[in-house]
């Protein structure tokens, strides 16, 4: 190759690359304040969800665990949302969980997931969900599980629904000892 | 031979060059994005958007660039307009980029869009290239959409979300699990060349 032809290889590939550098950071600036925003509000619509009668929700991290610290009106402390994963069927299901001040289960919400549509898929149904409304860790089970168990498991699911109940009850052991209020 | 506009090169895209169904191209994505007819438009778009794009670009820079470092600018070129893409749908449509997910940054690699600007785009003006590209475009995005409607509606008994069954069919799940996706691109490809009448392949 002649040496002319290598400097022009240079000029050329070092002008498209900067020039499509410098557009990218235009896009990047005009789009990342919006993209941030559809994130917060995504997070906000789903915390609301959990908790209807929540106020604020204040993040928190404390060593590798975060989660929302939740304000109601009178800005009362009234529980915290964690998120957490468990390894499901299909690798791990990612989920929103919020515990009230009696250690109760306020709610349940599977942000992302890989389980089998049409039967693992099922867990993201408000069916299954709502099932955790007002349990405890000490009913924390699916019914053919333990006898003390609340949670009616989805028919040929039984390895997501089990991923579900005992992630939430992992976390719920863990942070048994702390205090919410 | 070559004028300065043929409106064969947009037609050619569609049917008788169809990128997936004739030159067997950017199969990945068509498996993958094929099982809801809503995220099979979104992936059609912004893949026409990236193609039409890149092939505009590279065929108005064609004879600038030496041959040796063809390779990389067109990548150069191709990664802008799909992070370009990217950016746009998570800021504008979050629920489709958390949807299309991976597949979306993935059109980079996509063998229709490298394809086209090495094949055609580096060889031809700017109106034939981009007629060309609005041509793939739309060919892949007809068969992305078309396997999406009998993928959802018979895998899940609804299109676009809408049931299109009455309430007591049970669906057929093994069409929007990913063996299905390989037995309708099949049928396609068999009725493109039952139709053509073209036995060799």
């Amino acid at each position: 190759m002649k040496r002319k032809e290598i400097i022009g290889g240079i000029i050329v590939l070092f002008l498209v690359t900067s020039l499509c550098g410098f557009l990218l950071a235009e896009v990047y600036k005009a789009t990342s304040p919006k993209i941030e925003k559809q994130k917060r509000l995504e997070e906000e619509k789903l915390n609301k969800e959990i908790f209807p009668e929540g106020e604020k929700f204040e993040k928190v991290k404390k060593g590798d665990v975060e989660y929302f610290v939740v304000y109601d009106k009178k800005k009362r402390k009234i529980g915290r949302i964690y998120t957490i994963k468990s390894l499901g069927y299909g690798g791990y299901i990612y989920l929103k969980v919020g515990i009230d001040n009696n250690f109760k289960i306020k709610g349940v919400k599977i942000l992302q997931h890989n389980e089998t549509p049409g039967l693992g898929a099922k867990i993201t149904e408000d069916k299954f969900l709502n099932q955790f409304k007002n349990i405890g860790i000490e009913n924390l089970y699916l019914k053919k599980d333990n006898p003390k168990g609340k949670i009616d498991s989805i028919t040929g699911a039984t390895i997501s629904s089990r991923a579900v109940v005992n992630g939430i009850r992992k976390l719920m052991e863990k942070i048994k000892n702390e205090k919410i209020d | 031979m070559k004028r300065l506009i043929d409106f064969k090169n947009f037609t050619k895209g569609i049917w008788k060059e169809n990128p997936v169904l004739y030159l067997m191209l950017g199969l990945c994505p068509l498996l993958a994005i094929s099982g809801s007819v809503s995220d099979s438009i979104g992936m059609g778009i912004a893949f026409t958007f990236v193609l039409v794009c890149s092939n505009i670009i590279i065929s108005l820079i064609r004879r600038f660039v030496p041959a040796h470092v063809r390779i990389p600018v067109f990548i150069v070129i191709i990664a802008t307009f799909v992070t370009i893409t990217d950016y746009s749908v998570a800021a504008f449509s979050p629920q489709l980029h958390k949807n299309l997910g991976v597949f979306l940054p993935l059109i980079v690699v996509n063998c229709i869009v490298l394809g086209r600007a090495e094949a055609f785009a580096s060889k031809n003006n700017v109106i034939n290239s981009f007629l060309d590209g609005l041509g793939m475009g739309i060919g892949f995005t007809i068969i992305i959409v078309f396997m999406a409607v009998i993928r959802e509606g018979i895998g899940n008994g609804t299109i676009m979300g809408r049931p299109v069954f009455p309430e007591n069919y049970k669906p057929f799940l093994f069409m929007i699990l990913p063996p299905g996706a390989f037995l309708v691109i099949g049928f396609l490809i068999a009725l493109k060349n039952t139709i053509k009448g073209r036995r060799k392949c």
